[in-house]
């Protein structure tokens, strides 16, 4: 019975799912019982039977696909690690792993909240890896690259790959349903479970193995894809489905070492397999799952108070948009804009004229039904985009022959003057008072207003995802290797043919063009715009946001604006009502830093602490916090193993490869 | 005519302020070619300084002001102290926050200075809170009819103490061996390195003088003006580094005439007449004063986009 022997693990796979299964178990359980994992599922069901917690038809169904997405995917990012893992790192280094970057995590955002609990998980991560460099220091101990040795496998290694991956799946669902099953059983007898519920809980026990079990081959396929088939003797190395594809492996035998070492954390199998691209391939699904269906388990996992969250979310959400812009200026091209602010005022005053009743003391006619203003707005992101665009290319042709500082002081100056104009032209603008009653989108059946964050939350996310397939695409191209040579040496690419002033424009239009995306969003959300909040604060604010995440580095802008908005907007003004209360520590705190410094609140030193993460960063990790690959490689050339890294490396294929990089 | 003259003479002496600020942002740019942003928060500081000088004398804006040798006691003291602690204060700033960087990319200083200017601004706000802090008005106003127009003591005192200063400075960098060195490392560092000059003192001379020039344009600026608040560093510093550019940058003499013409500009905008009101042919909504700030930047982007090298300085091609 080979379904048999396929399901009984080998002596040596035994230790690998021992090492993956407790530990992704470990932070599942956690999730699922000490937080909310477990009340998710119960309210849904409890609400499908009609026995009350969730009760709308679409609610159901959309936290019904998101668990069914969430278990199925650690279930075969299970199998995948057991397929991918080479064995060669013990269990103690990826339990560590695992508990500080996933159990830590859970717990922080439980007890305190989404923001503040990223906020101290952050803190403690950057301690965790300060401390773990003294330690490593004092015990002379390195820990191991993700991968020795490229390793190319013979068909039996590759089918021993897939069982692996089945293996890995199969035993974590039946270890999860049987905990589930335990945990259910006692809660029954403890009278928290209703009886149905506990059909339920026997139905679950059933199904999960057999999932894992399917699940396990698609994870076994997905490890497959990775690896590098061996060339057996008289083959011609014809490509079979589970092989890395033939363009793939023209590309590994055209890179130098180092970059096939980069290339091979995608490769299986790998020593650090949490760490390889096909993990973050699980990773990301996890995250979008999350993100998607935010809205409907919100309140499951933290309570009330979603619709104040969401609003937050919505906002921050248009930072980020400008962040991935500013990106594309900075970061691509190279060209330091300190006035980026003027574009996203642009953006703004454009829908917040058209859309509200300026528009009838502009065009001076009678009254515009604001439904039809309304339904504008969907064109009219398209227009404020554009116009946003125009003139960036109009406010960046005087800036194509300086070098950096003076562009950065000129755009500086056009940030200064875009504000004062619209502050300024009382007849278009409206001037100190700026224009209230901007009407919100609209789309049938939806109801839409700005009291209303849910349908603010999918538009920016659907805004977010556009803004980010365009930006890759962009990056990806002609134009954005263009730019990117720009920014390394003006005169090289201008003597290589890249035509300096179209480029020049284009950075300046694409990046206006987001901006004016934002800023159609923003108006519409807040419902009006005023001068007052555009000024250079803010563009130092967004240019922080693409320093601190990493310039050039498409999550790493994303991931600054975040930070940084949660630092501006969140984090102070929570270490604020944290401090009004006489019972936290942080009053106590609060108390002994006024008798030095009288007037001081947490909310006043925004800047200060701005100002010194700017500097520190700058200081001591210019590349950012998640670094583009080439910004990588650029500011620490060195690498640490022995090998030299050079112009004359020996390539994969060449005669000497062999010795240089082990190769079985 | 006499409205002409007299928005002169108010240009003069805004100029002279602005002249002293530039020329620690050209003496910056000239030997390490970053734009100092920090510098404008310095001289914001500088006013502070002044005030709890003041203060600790015991004089306000409501106490009795010191006459005779008492008075000019009392302002040498807050001249000296400004200067010095600016000057100390420039010198750390650029101890720890530029020297790092000192051969990173351009992206990375600049960035820097901006993180540094914001803590002066924050901290400035802490110190004397968020609301504009009287200057002690403590120079007797003496009016002077020269024909049409009128000068004040103050505008006298304000023209004076700058051009003093300037002329120390301009005999300091042309006369003495450290200012040949200045000027060495402002031509070709690594020569200068190689000819036996301390380029990291020199630098940090460099900061010094510059940082106490702009503590002196603090001390004259409040007694000018009688108001200061923490945010005046920004868009001071702009103007002032727009009348270092006008002049040509690394250029002395350039920017002390850069902040008389920057100075006369912003005076001559508040000619302009206001659209919205009858009787005024070309004119910009709300009148001249409300837009004197966007006039300044139209002038340094003019500047920047036609002549970059500024009136005094030479066009230097860009080498390969």
């Amino acid at each position: 019975m080979s379904i048999v022997k396929t399901l009984v693990p080998a002596r040596d796979t035994r230790a690998l799912l021992i090492k993956w299964i407790v530990g992704l178990l470990v932070p599942l359980v956690v999730f699922t019982f000490v937080w909310s994992g477990e009340a998710i599922i119960n309210n849904a069901l409890l609400g499908a039977f009609g026995l009350g917690g969730v009760s709308d038809i679409a609610g159901l169904i959309q936290i019904a696909l998101f668990l069914v997405i969430f278990y199925g995917t650690v279930i075969a990012l299970a199998g995948y690690l057991v397929a991918a893992d080479s064995g060669l790192r013990g269990m103690f280094g990826v339990w560590i792993d695992i508990a500080v970057f996933a159990l830590v995590p859970i717990l922080l955002v439980q007890g305190l909240g989404l923001i503040l609990g990223l906020a101290v998980c952050a803190t403690f991560w950057l301690l965790y890896f300060f401390v773990r460099r003294l330690v490593f220091k004092a015990l002379k101990y390195t820990p191991p690259r993700p991968l020795l040795h490229v390793q190319a496998l013979d068909s039996e290694q590759r089918v021993a790959v897939k069982n692996r991956g089945i293996m890995g799946s199969l035993w974590f669902s039946i270890a999860l349903a049987v905990i589930w099953l335990v945990v259910d059983l006692i809660f029954y007898f403890s009278g928290a479970l209703p009886t149905a519920l506990l059909i339920w809980a026997v139905v679950r026990t059933l199904l999960l193995p057999v999932a894992g079990y399917f699940l396990g081959r698609l994870a076994g396929i997905i490890a497959l894809r990775r690896t590098v088939a061996a060339k057996s003797n008289g083959d011609s190395g014809n490509p079979s489905k589970g092989d890395v594809s033939p363009i793939q492996q023209r590309q590994l035998e055209k890179l130098s070492t180092t970059r096939v070492r980069e290339e091979a954390r995608d490769l299986v199998p790998n020593d650090l397999p949490l760490r390889s691209t096909g993990a973050q391939r699980f990773f990301l699904i996890l995250l979008v799952a999350f993100v998607l269906f935010y809205p409907v388990i919100d309140p499951l996992l933290f309570g009330y108070g979603t619709a104040g969250r969401l609003a937050g979310y919505g906002d921050a959400g248009y930072y980020v948009i400008l962040a991935l812009g500013l990106n594309i200026v900075v970061g691509f091209a190279g060209l330091l804009d300190l006035g980026y602010v003027a574009f996203f005022a642009i953006g703004a005053y454009t829908w917040g004229i058209i859309g509200s009743t300026q528009l009838t003391n502009v065009l001076n006619i009678a009254a515009i039904n604001p439904h039809l203003l309304s339904a504008l707005f969907w064109p009219m992101i398209i227009v404020s985009a554009l116009v946003a665009a125009l003139f960036g290319v109009l406010l960046g042709a005087p800036t194509l022959r300086l070098r950096g500082d003076y562009l950065a002081i000129v755009t500086l100056g056009f940030g200064e003057i875009v504000p004062i104009v619209f502050l300024e032209m009382d007849k278009y603008t409206n001037g100190t008072n700026g224009i209230v009653g901007v009407n919100s989108p609209s789309l049938p059946g939806v109801n839409w207003s700005i009291v209303t964050p849910v349908p603010y939350y999918y538009l920016i996310l659907a805004l977010i995802a556009f803004s980010i397939f365009v930006n890759v695409r962009l990056r990806d191209s002609r134009l954005g290797r263009a730019w990117i040579a720009i920014r390394e040496d003006e005169i090289a690419a201008a003597s290589s043919g890249v035509n300096l002033v179209a480029t020049k424009l284009f950075a300046f239009g694409t990046g206006a063009f987001f901006s004016g995306i934002a800023g159609a969003y923003h108006s519409a959300k807040l419902g009006g715009v005023s001068p007052d909040s555009f000024s250079f604060g803010d563009s130092v604010i967004y240019l922080a946001m693409v320093v601190i995440g990493g310039i050039g580095s498409i999550p790493g802008v994303i991931v600054g604006a975040l930070l940084v908005y949660a630092l501006n907007e969140f984090l102070l003004a929570q270490l604020d009502s944290l401090a009004a209360d006489p019972t936290n520590i942080m009053f106590g705190v609060r108390n002994a830093i006024v008798h030095f410094v009288p007037g001081f609140t947490f909310g006043n030193i925004r800047n200060l602490i701005f100002g010194f993460v700017l500097v520190l960063i700058m200081i001591f990790r210019p590349e950012g916090l998640i670094p583009s690959a080439r910004r990588r490689r650029e500011f620490r050339q060195v690498e640490e193993e022995g090998v030299e890294v050079g112009a004359l490396d020996i390539v994969p294929g060449a005669p000497g490869f062999e010795e240089e990089v082990h190769v079985e | 005519m006499a409205l002409f003259l007299q928005i002169l003479v108010i240009g003069l002496t805004t100029g002279a302020i602005y002249a002293l600020i530039a020329l620690g942002y050209t003496m910056v740019y000239g030997i390490i070619e970053l734009i100092n942003f920090a510098h404008g928060d310095i001289f914001m500081i500088g006013t502070f300084v002044c005030v709890s000088i003041f203060a600790a004398f015991g004089i306000t804006s409501t106490s009795q002001a010191p006459t005779g040798f008492a008075l000019v006691g009392v302002l040498l003291i807050t001249l000296l102290g400004a200067m010095v602690i600016c000057a100390v204060l420039g010198v750390v700033i650029e101890r720890f926050a530029y020297r790092p960087l000192r051969n990173a990319p351009r992206l990375a200083p600049l960035i820097t200075a901006i993180g540094v200017s914001l803590i002066l601004e924050n901290v400035g706000e802490l110190w004397k809170g968020i609301g504009f802090v009287t200057f002690p008005q403590i120079f007797p106003q003496i009016f002077y009819h020269i024909g049409p127009i009128t000068i004040t003591s103050i505008n006298i005192l304000v023209i004076a103490v700058a051009l003093v200063l300037m002329v120390c400075l301009q005999l300091f960098v042309t006369r003495t061996r450290t200012g040949r060195a200045m000027r060495a490392v402002a031509q070709d560092r690594e020569a200068a390195a190689l000819m036996g000059v301390n380029v990291n003192r020199i630098i940090a001379i460099t900061f010094f003088i510059g940082a106490s020039l702009a503590g002196a344009a603090g001390l004259i600026y409040g007694l000018q003006f009688g108001s200061t608040i923490f945010y005046l560093g920004f868009t001071l510093g702009l103007f002032a580094f727009t009348a270092a550019v006008l002049g040509g940058i690394g250029n002395l003499v350039g920017a002390m005439l850069g902040g008389v013409l920057i100075g006369v500009i912003e005076a001559l905008s508040t000619l302009i007449c206001d659209s919205t009101q009858p009787g005024c042919p070309i004119g910009l909504p709300h009148g001249g004063a409300a837009w004197h700030e966007a006039v300044i930047f139209v002038v340094l982007i003019l500047i920047l986009v036609f002549r970059p090298s500024g009136l005094l300085g030479q066009q230097t091609p860009e080498k390969v």
